[in-house]
């Protein structure tokens, strides 16, 4: 088909077609036994597993446990991350410090802190709060320290000859930029936080979508767990679209 | 007034020493306008992109505590004599670069300057915008009253706007070296200077000068 006779406006009806003649292919092949459904069940399988879980009410405790940890760790780290890039920003002592840090902290794949932080804070709320903090912390520190930092120096001179003080330039110019620069981020931190808390109940819990992940994974219940990976997707997609609006909203003059 | 000369005489330092952007390496500078009265046009248009055009022209109202009301209404009265009446609500990303340039001379004009310093102000823009642009912008001085030290490399915008011309030696250690004064009458149309009989002589002074400043073309050499 030639690209340029396609309505790009039905794009998504295209792939919502094509999405749903996969999942009759799936169905199909599994009703047809040509799948093990210990490794592959059928999508009216995961379908059914899904249904369960909403309908004994069994879910509702375990995405209260993720979203309090991911929610938790998000504001916590947004927090941090913000006071921190700021003030590496703007004292150079404590730029000094906490770069070889921040930098350390950015290389390495942070998730690897998850059994660390269930042995000092418990296999409580707490240590998945702490993973999902540092996840979101590190990124939104340099999301804000580099962002003061590249701040439009023109902007910065453009106030000062317009007769603004030091106020006026964190008002006027470093507080947009910096806000314009953490909602570009923001999506990244939604999905950090998300996977901190995953993480860290598959590690270590009592409650929670990873704690019924790893449940589903010590039981060989791969409809369960397909279940699950479709709910994270939809609850991630959902936060996604919430913080979207809120960065088209914010950013509308971008 | 306006100030020429070669890339790196120090010209729009002399510019930012005016205004306090930076200090001068030796000597003093002393306006004889209060710093409050002077105001700058530069280059970019550094308008506030996260604020529509009116608020980006109340903006220096506000560090003078006018009140909110007061520096919106004279915004829209200086946007309106720049030609963007109707164009108060929208963010600098939704102008086009003339108009741009136009909300930022509301800016600095709202603020009543008695000396107006232009570096490079329409350097950015393309000849026809330009051309409007520069004739609104010495028509406004003009009506306003206000004194003008342009920085300019475009010798026809020196002369076209200007009374005066100082032009600058090659730096490092810049120093003025001639003084011409701009024999066109006033008022004057500054895109149609070039039409009168004294532009062409004053052009062509200032041209020889300005290449004896800046110095031989190391290619011209090279070809010898």
């Amino acid at each position: 088909m030639n690209p340029r006779t396609m309505n790009p406006r039905y794009a998504w009806l295209r792939q919502l077609t094509a999405f749903g003649i996969l999942l009759l292919i799936w169905e199909a092949a599994g009703r047809a036994d040509m799948l093990n459904p210990l490794f592959m069940p059928s999508p009216s399988r995961i379908g059914s597993a899904l249904y369960e879980l909403f309908s004994d009410g069994r879910i509702w405790p375990h995405l209260e446990a993720t979203f309090t940890a991911a929610l938790g760790g998000l504001m916590l780290g947004l927090v941090a991350g913000i006071m921190l890039g700021i003030l590496g920003a703007m004292v150079p002592l404590i730029a000094e410090l906490l770069e070889p840090v921040m930098t350390l902290l950015n290389a390495i794949p942070r998730v690897i802190l998850a059994p660390l932080f269930v042995i000092w804070l418990g296999i409580g709320l707490a240590s998945k709060i702490a993973l999902a903090f540092i996840l979101v912390a590190v990124l939104i520190f340099f999301t804000v320290f580099t962002g003061i930092r590249q701040v439009d120096q023109r902007l910065v001179e453009r106030i000062i000859t317009l007769g603004g003080g030091r106020w006026a330039l964190v008002r006027h110019v470093y507080l947009p930029s910096v806000t314009a620069w953490i909602l570009g981020n923001m999506k990244v931190a939604v999905g950090f936080a998300f996977t901190g808390a995953v993480v860290g109940e598959f590690v270590a819990a009592t409650s929670g979508l990873g704690y019924l992940l790893s449940f589903a994974q010590s039981t060989y219940n791969s409809a369960l767990m397909l279940a699950l990976v479709l709910l994270i997707m939809v609850v991630v997609l959902l936060i996604f679209a919430i913080a979207g609006r809120l960065e088209k909203y914010l950013l509308r003059w971008h | 007034m306006s100030v020429v000369g070669p890339s790196g005489s120090g010209k729009s330092s002399l510019l930012r020493a005016a205004i306090g952007l930076q200090q001068p390496l030796a000597g003093t500078v002393e306006p004889e306008v209060a710093p409050a009265e002077i105001g700058m046009l530069f280059q970019d248009d550094a308008l506030l992109p996260w604020r529509t055009a009116r608020d980006n022209v109340a903006l220096g109202l506000s560090f003078r505590n006018v009140p909110r009301k007061s520096a919106l209404v004279q915004a829209d009265y200086w946007l309106d004599r720049v030609g963007l009446a109707s164009f108060e609500h929208r963010y600098p990303r939704h102008l086009s670069g003339g108009q741009r340039k136009r909300v930022a001379l509301a800016q600095v004009l709202a603020l009543t300057p008695k000396l107006l310093l232009m570096d490079e102000p329409f350097a950015s823009l393309d000849a026809i915008v330009r051309a409007r642009v520069v004739q609104d912008v010495a028509t406004l001085v003009e009506e306003e009253q206000i004194s003008v030290l342009l920085v300019t490399h475009d010798l026809e915008e020196a002369i076209g706007l200007s009374d005066s011309i100082y032009l600058l030696s090659q730096g490092p250690r810049a120093r003025i070296t001639q003084h011409y004064q701009v024999p066109l009458p006033r008022p004057r149309d500054p895109v149609r200077a070039r039409m009168q009989p004294a532009f062409a002589p004053l052009y062509d002074r200032l041209w020889n000068d300005l290449s004896n400043a800046v110095g031989p073309n190391p290619r011209a050499e090279a070809a010898e």
